[in-house]
Parts: structure tokens; C-alpha cells; sequence
């Protein structure tokens, strides 16, 4: 979720009225976006609409509420500029499009500086997915000359001085000693060529998607004129991307300049922000709303959501901004319509379906099973999945294969539990000054490797643990058995070895034809790797083959 | 002194029910228990008792099996009742059985002479003597100090957050809902592609979802469902809709990840010919690579589920959210505010006045796309709620930390009270 910071000063004057921070709070709501935390004049709000990038500055937030009460589309002229972007082929097999715009009379100051880059920052970085598919250069046009080719070169043959440096410096030891460099090197290293922008006296003007160059790749506050280019993977995401920042420069009160962008024999004038149109059926309006609006009232509604909208049979005919992306279904507009019209002028009406309710299987009968642990005087615990494999294996005197989780936030979460004892352990050893005895019961999940289509299994077993100065193996079997017993399962204990627990104190659980899980009084080593200073008696069994017995 | 009671000499005489079962089964070379019942009829159960004591029988399927006979108790219990007979003196653990049996009694020493020492005196503990014989109209019985509070005992409880959720259950339930499962780890296919999120969407980086390390890559469901869930993708397909316009790779499709939202069930449940009308949820364990803290986990639960039916729209969606506030926040003040999820369109979010926590921002809901139904197999509206129980239950169990909803805090689950 895009989040910014604005001025409320510079957002009013740029929607034209005087608001109070509580007025703005309920405008912005209109812009899916919430003013999350006011500190004098700054607001910071979240954008939570992660497909509309055009609301991701103040100047797009302005015109979304300035609509609200001067509803219409805007209109945006653009005048050619005569300059062209050569884009050379050899490009193609590492970043093979650009557009690219000019924009004149930018009256600049803190602000409007601060604000620019911070939608620059916003379009590459958010929806730009950090430079990989959007990146975004913004020149001092009248340190240009044109034409300027987009062409990649051999690292080797890449010399600039990078933006705010002072000497000369190779692609290579850009991608290693530049801040931007390190950050986004891991764009172009490994590729042939590496793509530069160079004008026609040789003056390269950036390396995309690293970092301009210091000489016309530098915009200061006594810049007038700009050039901005987007280079990329998707013509899609470039046009929306320069359209929003096309349109976002037109609320600065600048004139908007086309480039030629040359592909080849192609020529093509960017940015084109002539309307877009669509349509909509007028019954599915209705449909999905449930609410039956006049087609004069949708019309209205239409127009201070930005669209031009004319009614053409059982259809209405649409045009809306350019800088928009997100619309690609009638549904779109409709949600519009209805942000328009207001969520809380509509009146609720649930539906009354004819349908009936139940849990799984499953969870009727894992409520019995924890029942029938309560009447024996156990305590349910609650623990997370996730763990570390020391906790799951080596504390226990065992081994095994867990499911790992890539890049985990913390080595503590970095694994999936295969069994529950090892939470038993934990909790047990956090209790020690808590009055004993403890008696303690957890029915969970552990997510197993399996061959199946996620190549998992999902496996609820249930382990409970008894803890005391004095307890013995028969504490833990006669409540195994009387959690059995009481669910009508029969059940055989066979004598065996495991390494968490005492080697002639230790029995498998056999239910059925299966191995349902071990009984027995937990391994000294394990009381020690624990921390553990009294004996614990315990049991754990998988679930599955209870679930066949009673699910019959 | 101590002799042999009624019972003892008659045991003395016939042999200990124990060995005769023993010597019965032995004789027939195995018996059913109903027979066995039978031959030994008062004492059956007192033999079974003792014999499943030594482990020298075993029951199987109604019959009884002899697996040892030469038992050292039995012969232990029946030459220390011949010696009582004698008039000699027996060691104290071997009388004491024998007295516990209630096969010896001390000399001369019935029932009644035992309660009668207790006449005329004060006494504490009433037993079964004195209440069989009426001595105790003879006695005082001491009164206690009765307003003394009683020795804590703790007793088996569930574990609080377990037991919110389980309520939740039941209120979904009576609110008409299926439950639904679906896998922990999940391909991207289920929790992301099936859900018109695309490939290259911000909230598919690994900063916002995780992956697994070894194996990495899992299977997709039957071709058609792939095939029109890449055509709604590249160009809408037959949804009505433009579609994402970029190519779909199966292969990213096919990456593994634990499930992080529950909608990604939805989507199974949606694929697996549902009920129309229907009403399902889940309460699920879900994972995003959140920093932990007082507000974060890496683990959570959601709570949401999907409604389907043809007559379902934007208003019955807003109707179905305020029975939520009703149901669970216990409120009618709510409204609403415009949202957005990449499932859904129109979205919206639903913040309730709970009576003591005040505007809670309670659930976010939508009408899933068309881009996202239609692939699956769904023709008709499905609305998608998810509701923000969490926080209900932070207050109610009165924590601040959402860690401590898995309180590994033995004293405060203790404490907790049940209602």
C-alpha cells in the first residue's frame, strides 16, 4: 500500500479550497486513500489502491477531490515538440522500450521539488517494482540536445559522471561504488550491454535503471523546462506511468510537449493522453448496485468520478482520463458509480438464503478429543506453526526434515512444525516457576513433506505433557487411555526406542494397523537441552487414523 | 491378633477366585468371558480384577486367554491365609492385603465392636462402620471452619483464543455457513492467479509473502481451469474484461508459498462445484514475512469466507457486513468506506462502533471479479468478506499484544475465567 506525505497547504491550493483536516480525512476516503498521521501542516496517507498510481501523489489526490465539486474530465492539450528519442535495437535484449515527454514552465520550490520526486519515487518504486519494470528519469531539458538516442553499449565503453559526483566513473564501478549502484545493480549485472540515453553530442544522460548523470540528469529549483523519460519491459506500464506523471506536472501549471520516440520505421508521439473510452451496459448497473438510478443521476455520478458519459441505447458510452490503467471491466466503473454515490447512503439489504450452516468433520471431532483432555485435567496450550528447526530436532535428541521457509523474517520462524511435543517442551521450560503440577495439552497442525500437489501434507495431532516433582510413565498412560477410552478407540502400546525419551520407558501408540505416535518419559538430555529441572511425561499421536475410525 | 473373615475362610476352602478362573480357563483351554461369568458368577469380576492385575490373561475379542498361570501372588495370598488359619502371626505388607480384601479382621473384632470405640467421642472423619452400624447417633462430629476458601485446583480448561475462535465457529454457523479447509502451503496459482492478481503485482515480491526454500515448485489443477484463468489474465477471456495484458507463465504459477490469506481457499472452494446458494468460511493460519511484534506476526489467523447466489449485489454485500457488526461487534453503528483488494470490485471497508473500543475498522469485503469467478466456474455473484475478529478477541481476553494470544504464560491461562 502506496504511502505518501503532503503538504495540507499545497494539497488545498491545489484543489482550490480551504479544508480542514477532518473535511480532508472524509475527501480522501472518496480516493480510497486514509490520512493516517497529522503532524502540523505534513499529512501522511495511505493509498490503499494499488492499481491506480495516478492517486499516488498530491497533485493526483487534489484532482480526484477537486472533482467532487467540479465534476467533469480534465483535459490536457499537448503541443509537439520536435524533439525525438531514437531507440537503437540493440536494446531490445535489455530494456526495450521508452517514452518519453517534455514539460515546460515548472515554477519549482521545496515542495514541489520534494513532492515530484516523491511520485517519481512512488511510480518506480511501487508500481515500477523497484525499477525492474519502470524506471523514470527526469532531465534539465536545456542541457539537451536532440536527438537522443536510447541504445545499449558494452559496460566497458560506459564512462559518465553519475549524479551528484564529481568525476567520471565506468558503468562497472557504478554498479559497485555508487549508492544506486549497490541498490539496483542487480538490474544489469551479468548482461552484454547496459542501456544509456545519449544525446547528439555524445553527452550521455543516464543509465537506466541505475542513475542519471550529473551533468543534464540534475533538476535544481531554478529548473524550468524538464524532459522525463520511462524505460522498461511493458509499453502498458510505460504510457501509464508518464501519463501519470504527465498529468501530475499539468497541476503544476505546466505545458505538456510531446517527444518522437523512432522504433525503427515506427514513430511514435508520447505522452498521448487523449481520452480512453469505454462501455457499459446500463442494466448491469443496476445489477450489481441494487440500486435503481435514474440514468441522469448515473450520468452526474459518472462526471464527478472524472468520466464523460453519454447515454446510447441500453448502453452508456464512456471517456475517461488517459493516466488511468485500471479500468478493464464494466465492474470498474460501476464501483466508481458507487463511490460517487455514497457506501453510506445505501440502504442494507442481507441476504436471506436458504442455506445450512456446519463445521468440518474434523472440528466436531477435535472438539471431542479436547473434551475428552479437559476432563482429565488438562490445560490447553496454543502455539504457533512456525519454528526453528534447534527447537523441533536438536533440542529433542532427533532429526528430521522439516518444510523451510525461504528468507524467513527470523531464524525462530524459519521452520514448519512436523510434531507438537517440541512446543510441549517449550512451554514447559517457560513455566518453571509457575506451580506445579503441570498438565498441559495442545491439539495443532504440523505440515509434513508429502507427494501431493503442494507437495505437502497438512496433519493435526494432538500432544499432551505432564510435569511434576514426581511423575511416571503410568501418569501419562492412564491418560492416554482415558482420552481413548472415552472415544470408544482401541488402542495397543508396543515397547520401543525413541531418542527424546527414555530408552525402556518409551512405547509406540498403535491405533489401527498404524503408528499413531510415542508415549513414554521424556530423555534426561532433553530435560537439560530444555532447561527442564523436574521429569515430564508425555505422549503425542497423529489424528488421522481417529478421523477414519469415527468419521465412519 | 487377626483371623480369617467369612469370606476368607470360604476362599480358603474353594481357592481364591483368581486361581479358579486361572484353573478354569486352563482346564477348557480358554473360555469366553460369558461363560466364565458364568461358573463363577458373584466372583467373576473380582477374579477378572486381580488376573488383569498380574497380566496373566488378556481379553480377546470376548474371550480370555491364559498366558501365564503359576502367578507368585496368588500363592503368596493363599499360604498366608492358611497360616492366619493356624493361629500365626503374618508379616505386616502380606496382612494388610488380606485386610484390604476384607479376608481378615482383627480377632474377635466385628463390624460393630469397630464402630463402638467411636461412642460418646467427638470424631472427624465419618467411615462406613459408623455409618452402617448408626453408632454415629452416638457421636459428636466436630465442626470445620466452612468459610475457609478451598485448596486452588486447577482444572482442564481450553485454551482462551482457541475458545474465542470456536465461538466464532458456532456464531458463522448459526448464521447459515459451511466450514472450509484448504492446505497450509499453498502454490501461488490458489492463493494469488486464481484471484486475477497478476504476475508482476507489488504484493507478489518476496517482501510481502513468503516462499519455500527446498522444494519450490508444486502442480496445477486440471488444464481448463489453467487454461481459462491465463486467458482472463492476458486478455480477459470470456469474462468481459481486457484483462491484465501480459503473458502468464504457468511456472510462476506452479511456485509454492505458505497460504497468506484465506481468500486463496475461496478460490478452491469456488473450483469444487459449491452449493449455489452458498455460504462458506474458514478460520485459517496464515503467513506473511511481517516483523514480529506487539501488532505483527509472521503467523495469524484470518476469518472469512464467500457467500454465492444469483441474487446477490452491492447492497445485499453492505447487508451482510452489518450483520457481521451485529453478530460480533454487537453494533448497528457502522459505516462504510471504499476499499480496494485486486479480488474484488466494487471493495469495500466495514468500521463498526463497538460499545467499549469505539470506530474499529471491523472487515474489508467485495463482489469477487468476474475475471476471477467465471474461470472457475462460478457464473453467478460471490461476495468475499473477511472480518477482523482479532481485535474482538484482544479485547475480550483483555490483551494488548497479539503474541499473547498464544500466551505461553502458564499462571495467566490459569486465570482465565470460562465465561
Amino acid at each position: 500500500m502506496p504511502k505518501i506525505d503532503v503538504s495540507q497547504k499545497d494539497m488545498c491550493s491545489l484543489i482550490g479550497r480551504k479544508l480542514t483536516g477532518e473535511q480532508l480525512f472524509d475527501e480522501l476516503l472518496y480516493a480510497k486513500s486514509e490520512l493516517d498521521d497529522v503532524n502540523g501542516d505534513n499529512l501522511k496517507i495511505d493509498i490503499k489502491d494499488t492499481n491506480r498510481p495516478d492517486l499516488w501523489s498530491v497533485e493526483g489526490l487534489a484532482r480526484e477531490i477537486r472533482a467532487r465539486y467540479k465534476p467533469g474530465m480534465p483535459k490536457y492539450t499537448i503541443k509537439k515538440s520536435g524533439a525525438s528519442v531514437i531507440v537503437d535495437s540493440s536494446v531490445s535484449g535489455v530494456r526495450p522500450y521508452t517514452v518519453c515527454m517534455i514539460a515546460k514552465g515548472l515554477k519549482i520550490n521545496a515542495v514541489i521539488m520534494s513532492q515530484l520526486l516523491q511520485l517519481q519515487e512512488k511510480i518506480s518504486g511501487t508500481f515500477g517494482a523497484n525499477r525492474k519494470e519502470v524506471a523514470i528519469g527526469v532531465y534539465d531539458l536545456d542541457k539537451i540536445k536532440f536527438p537522443v538516442t536510447f541504445r545499449a553499449l558494452k559496460p566497458r565503453d560506459i564512462k559518465f559522471v553519475p549524479l551528484e559526483h564529481k568525476n567520471k566513473m565506468s558503468a562497472d564501478e557504478i554498479l559497485e561504488r555508487h549508492q544506486k549502484g549497490k541498490e539496483y545493480g542487480h538490474l544489469l549485472k551479468g548482461k552484454n550491454a547496459y542501456p544509456i540515453f545519449v544525446d547528439s553530442q555524445g553527452e550521455i544522460l543516464s543509465m537506466p535503471p541505475i542513475i542519471n548523470s550529473d551533468h543534464s540528469g540534475k533538476v535544481t529549483e531554478s529548473t524550468k523546462d524538464v524532459f522525463i523519460e520511462c524505460s522498461g519491459f511493458s509499453m502498458k506500464f510505460l504510457n501509464t506511468a508518464l501519463n501519470v506523471m504527465a498529468a501530475a506536472l499539468h497541476e503544476r501549471g505546466c505545458a505538456l510537449f510531446s517527444v518522437d520516440i523512432v522504433y525503427g520505421k515506427k514513430i511514435l508521439a508520447t505522452p498521448d493522453l487523449s481520452p480512453k473510452r469505454f462501455r457499459v451496459r446500463s442494466d448491469y448497473i443496476g445489477k450489481v448496485s441494487g440500486l435503481s438510478l435514474p440514468p441522469k443521476e448515473i450520468i452526474s455520478l459518472l462526471e464527478k468520478a472524472m468520466y464523460e458519459a453519454k447515454i446510447n441505447g441500453k448502453y452508456i458510452d464512456l471517456s475517461y482520463p488517459a493516466y488511468r490503467s485500471d479500468i478493464m471491466h464494466e465492474r470498474d466503473v460501476v464501483e466508481d458509480i458507487l463511490i460517487s454515490y455514497g457506501f453510506n447512503k445505501i440502504e442494507p439489504a442481507a441476504p436471506k438464503l436458504p442455506t445450512k450452516g456446519s463445521l468440518t468433520r474434523k472440528q466436531v471431532l477435535l472438539d471431542s478429543l479436547a473434551y475428552a483432555m479437559l476432563g482429565a485435567g488438562f490445560q490447553e496450550i496454543l502455539s504457533y506453526t512456525l519454528t526453528s528447526p534447534d527447537n523441533l530436532y536438536a533440542k529433542m535428541n532427533t532429526n528430521g526434515n522439516a518444510i523451510e521457509i525461504e528468507k524467513p523474517t527470523s531464524a525462530n520462524w524459519s521452520v514448519f512444525r512436523t510434531w507438537l511435543l517440541p512446543g510441549m517442551m517449550e512451554f514447559l521450560s517457560r513455566n518453571q516457576h509457575i506451580e506445579y503440577p503441570h498438565n498441559i495439552f495442545e491439539i495443532g497442525n504440523c505440515i509434513l513433506n508429502a507427494n501431493t500437489e503442494t507437495r505437502s501434507r497438512d496433519v493435526q495431532k494432538l500432544a499432551a505433557a505432564v510435569s511434576a516433582s514426581v511423575v511416571n510413565y503410568e501418569t501419562i498412560s492412564s491418560a492416554l487411555d482415558a482420552m481413548l477410552r472415552n472415544l470408544g478407540i482401541s488402542y495397543k502400546l508396543k515397547a520401543c526406542s525413541h531418542p527424546s525419551f527414555i530408552e525402556g520407558r518409551t512405547a509406540e501408540v498403535i491405533i489401527g494397523k498404524d503408528i499413531a505416535g510415542y508415549i513414554g518419559e521424556i530423555h534426561p538430555q532433553v530435560l537439560n537441552n530444555w532447561g527442564l529441572e523436574k521429569p515430564v511425561v508425555a505422549f503425542e499421536i497423529s489424528l488421522e487414523e481417529i478421523f477414519g475410525m469415527l468419521g465412519r | 491378633m487377626y483371623e480369617l473373615t467369612g469370606e476368607g475362610k470360604r476362599y480358603l476352602k474353594h481357592g481364591l477366585p483368581e486361581k479358579r478362573l486361572i484353573e478354569l480357563i486352563k482346564e477348557r483351554n480358554g473360555i469366553s468371558m460369558k461363560d466364565a461369568s458364568g461358573v463363577l458368577g458373584n466372583e467373576f469380576s473380582i477374579a477378572l480384577q486381580w488376573c488383569k492385575k498380574y497380566k496373566c490373561i488378556e481379553v480377546s475379542h470376548g474371550n480370555l486367554i491364559l498366558i501365564e498361570d503359576k502367578i507368585r501372588g496368588i500363592d503368596e495370598q493363599t499360604e498366608s491365609m492358611k497360616d492366619l488359619a493356624a493361629g500365626k502371626e503374618l508379616p505386616e505388607d502380606v496382612l494388610q492385603i488380606l485386610i484390604q480384601r476384607k479376608l481378615a479382621e482383627k480377632k474377635g473384632e466385628g463390624i460393630v465392636e469397630r464402630a463402638e470405640r467411636f461412642a460418646g467421642k467427638e470424631i472427624i472423619n465419618l467411615n462406613t462402620d459408623i455409618i452402617k452400624t448408626g453408632v454415629w447417633k452416638k457421636t459428636r462430629l466436630k465442626p470445620y471452619n466452612v468459610e475457609a476458601a478451598g485448596k486452588t485446583l486447577h482444572i482442564g480448561k481450553r485454551q482462551p483464543y482457541n475458545r474465542f475462535l470456536q465461538e466464532a465457529r458456532r456464531k458463522l454457523v448459526e448464521m447459515g455457513f459451511q466450514e472450509m479447509t484448504g492446505p497450509t502451503i499453498e502454490t501461488e496459482f490458489w492463493n494469488f492467479d486464481a484471484l486475477f492478481q497478476p504476475q508482476n503485482h507489488p504484493s507478489r515480491d518476496w517482501t510481502q509473502t513468503y516462499s519455500l526454500k527446498s522444494t519450490k515448485e508444486g502442480s496445477l489443477p486440471e488444464k481448463s481451469i489453467v487454461e481459462r484463468v491465463k486467458a482472463a489474465h492476458e486478455n480477459g477471456g470470456n469474462t468481459g474484461s481486457t484483462g491484465w495484458q501480459y503473458k502468464w507463465d504457468p511456472r510462476k504459477a506452479a511456485q509454492l508459498m505458505p497460504r497468506a490469506h484465506g481468500t486463496a481457499v475461496s478460490a478452491r472452494t469456488m473450483a469444487n462445484k459449491p452449493d449455489i446458494p452458498g455460504k462458506y468460511f474458514a478460520i485459517l493460519r496464515c503467513y506473511r514475512p511481517d516483523v514480529i511484534d506487539a501488532t505483527h506476526g509472521s503467523e495469524f489467523n484470518q476469518t472469512e469466507g464467500i457467500v454465492i447466489d444469483e441474487s446477490l449485489n452491492f447492497r445485499a454485500l453492505l447487508g451482510l457486513l452489518k450483520e457481521f457488526a451485529i453478530e460480533f461487534a454487537g453494533t448497528e453503528k457502522i459505516k462504510f468506506m471504499p476499499d480496494y483488494y485486486p479480488f474484488t470490485e466494487p471493495s469495500v471497508q466495514l468500521s463498526a462502533k463497538h460499545p467499549q473500543l469505539g470506530w474499529v475498522e471491523f472487515g474489508g469485503a467485495g463482489i469477487f471479479r468476474e475475471e476471477l469467478t467465471k474461470p472457475l466456474g462460478i457464473d453467478v455473484p460471490v461476495i468475499a468478506w473477511g472480518l477482523g475478529i482479532d481485535r474482538l478477541a484482544m479485547f475480550k481476553l483483555g490483551i494488548n499484544d497479539i503474541r499473547d494470544m498464544f500466551s505461553q504464560n502458564l499462571d495467566w491461562l490459569r486465570k482465565q475465567v470460562i465465561v
